[in-house]
């Protein structure tokens, strides 16, 4: 076993432990503090601020946290571009515009027990996944490139829409549009949890099986190809996996950026690139640090809860600055 | 009569109206080395895509040994042909044996998590033929260009593949890793490929660098406009009249014992059209 080799497999068990310990000390931590033992107290009210009301939150910062950031993995391999993440493709985008017009046109219903506005931002965020792959698919194949700006086009369009219709909505309904993008874990139930487990179950399993062609693709495409490696294929196993994940999830709980960013960025410096060890990794490590950033965007203004939205962003901005910086430093 | 394994037949590619090879008929022998060249544009790169599957053929075929590529799934085309590409990426954030590595994915079975000790074997193999013995765990990034070239020919050797293709292996390298370069590609050929299999690379090479065309090629192959101008030793290739004829540019040769050395003319220069 080598030293690399060693130390990703300390940091995949010191993730899998930090994970539980999330899972486990998180329910305790809210605005009203519950011990430990009280997990299974007699007192109803105390149980019912755990198990139904914290639980499901926590979990779903666990399994939000991880799909976003292993996202962000694989689309930062495919594109070979450090600030490719699902929110930079227009996937995001293109749920918000979903979910922006269900709250206009103040559609109320639901679909298998999903409210309207959950089901169009998912049918958003896969559409601009089409959507994008339809735009880039040239005479000899679908180009990397072309996919990327594509991306950001078709997100700078729905950013625009959104815009638009936040302008002819009223002031009621555009502060719960506001609102609803801000992002955040809050009033969510064991279906949604159940929903975006499975979803994050489907793409992770993908993207592991995928994990050697994503190697590949570390020295380029060219070189890719010619060992065997589908790029069409791949593409669009990538796409298909990472929008179906994010669109659950921002159905769920709204645009949460720069978890698919910073999480995956520490993580390749310490151990590395290789995606079979990355991978895992990131769906712990983004896990745990959405789930811990949510604790403490309950915490911070307390009694007030600040979306945890907010609070991902607040940090990821001066932490690319911070890597921006240092990177023009090392290249002197 | 050696065994053909490489036939191009009626090849071409075009990209819609626009044709940038063929049609092209030749064919490679089992052990063989050949070097092509040609003016920029004249296709070069083009042929060794196609040979490597990275491209696919609009009109015609190739062959190995008989076969249609058509046939072959796309990783049994890469345990046959092996690639080293002209345009390498930039920044790669893996070390020596990490990249090479990479080169045995189409020997990797689906299910399998880590590398066998037969790949380990493979690597190693290669990294010692490839003169990289002893520099494994340094890090890509911190490597001259002729190290880096090195290193991509390592990975294609631990592929284990019969031919082995090469686009422009010593372009933009300075004449002491220039010749590193040429003698590691002259010795692949008679160096055993794998454990089990004694004969050295069949090699297709695509070069500007008319010396090393004329030191490690049995065959020269001269491309002008995606069709076949001339083919020959590089004695008979590298001519005068016929270099000035693929190249538009005056040439000189000089013959120093068995080798032909073409160079081209500075004193009569680039004369007006």
């Amino acid at each position: 076993m080598s030293r690399a080799e060693g130390r990703s497999r300390a940091t995949l068990a010191a993730l899998a432990v930090v994970w539980l310990a999330v899972l486990c000390i998180g329910p305790a931590i809210g605005s009203q503090d519950v011990s430990l033992t009280d997990l299974f107290s007699e007192d109803s009210a105390t149980r019912t601020i755990i198990w139904r009301l914290r639980m499901p939150r926590v979990l779903l910062g666990l399994l939000a946290g991880g799909a976003l950031a292993i996202g962000g993995v694989a689309f930062q391999t495919l594109f070979r571009n450090p600030l490719a993440e699902p929110y930079t493709l227009g996937l995001a985008s293109g749920a918000a515009l979903g979910a922006v017009v269900v709250q206009h046109l103040e559609l109320a219903g639901s679909a298998a027990g999903f409210p309207l506005v959950s089901v169009a931002s998912f049918a958003g965020a896969v559409l601009v996944g089409l959507l994008i792959l339809g735009l880039a698919r040239g005479r000899g194949g679908i180009e990397t490139s072309t996919l990327l700006l594509a991306g950001i086009a078709v997100s700078l369009s729905c950013s625009a829409f959104i815009l638009f219709i936040q302008y002819l909505a009223d002031f009621t309904r555009t502060f719960r549009m506001v609102r609803w993008m801000m992002g955040g874990l809050a009033v969510v139930g064991y279906r949604e949890v159940v929903w975006v487990g499975l979803w994050t179950a489907a793409g992770f399993t993908a993207l592991f099986l995928l994990r050697r062609d994503l190697d590949q693709l570390l020295t380029g495409e060219e070189l890719a190809s010619s060992r065997g490696v589908d790029l069409d294929r791949l593409r669009l196993l990538v796409l298909a996996a990472v929008s179906g994940m994010v669109g659950a999830l921002v159905a769920v709980a709204g645009p949460i950026g720069f978890v698919g960013l910073v999480v995956p960025h520490i993580l390749r410096r310490w151990i590395g690139h290789h995606h079979l060890a990355l991978l895992p990794a990131s769906l712990l490590g983004g896990g745990a640090f959405l789930a811990l950033c949510d604790l403490a965007a309950r915490r911070v203004l307390a009694p007030m809860e600040l979306p945890v939205g907010i609070l991902t962003a607040l940090l990821g901005g001066p932490f690319f600055l911070w890597l921006l910086l240092s990177r023009r430093r090392r290249r002197g | 009569m050696t065994e053909v394994l490489v036939a191009a037949r009626d090849l071409g590619l075009s990209y819609g109206r626009r044709s940038v090879l063929g049609p092209l008929d030749l064919e490679i022998a089992a052990g063989e080395s050949v070097a092509i060249v040609g003016p920029n544009g004249a296709g070069k790169t083009t042929f060794l895509k196609l040979l490597c599957g990275v491209l696919q053929a609009s009109s015609g075929r190739l062959e190995w040994r008989g076969m249609d590529f058509r046939q072959l799934g796309r990783r049994d085309l890469a345990r046959r042909v092996a690639y080293v590409p002209q345009v390498r990426p930039a920044s790669v954030p893996l070390t020596i044996r990490q990249v090479v590595l990479l080169g045995r994915h189409p020997h990797f079975e689906a299910l399998q998590l880590a590398p066998r000790p037969s790949d380990h074997r493979a690597v190693s193999r290669a990294i010692e033929r490839a003169g990289l013995a002893g520099l494994e765990n340094r890090n890509l990034d911190r490597l001259s260009g002729g190290e880096r070239q090195a290193v991509f020919i390592a990975a294609a050797l631990a592929q284990e593949s019969e031919l082995l293709v090469l686009d422009e292996p010593t372009t933009h390298l300075d004449p002491a890793h220039r010749l590193r370069v040429a003698s590691l590609i002259e010795r692949l050929r008679s160096s055993p490929r794998s454990d089990t299999e004694a004969p050295g690379h069949t090699l297709v090479l695509a070069s500007h660098d008319l010396d090393l065309a004329a030191h490690v090629a049995d065959r020269v192959i001269a491309l002008k406009a995606g069709r076949v101008l001339a083919t020959g030793t590089p004695k008979e290739v590298l001519s005068p009249e016929l270099l000035t004829e693929v190249f538009e540019a005056p040439f000189k040769v000089s013959r120093a014992g068995t080798r032909a050395r073409a160079m081209l003319d500075f004193e009569a220069g680039w004369g007006e059209p």
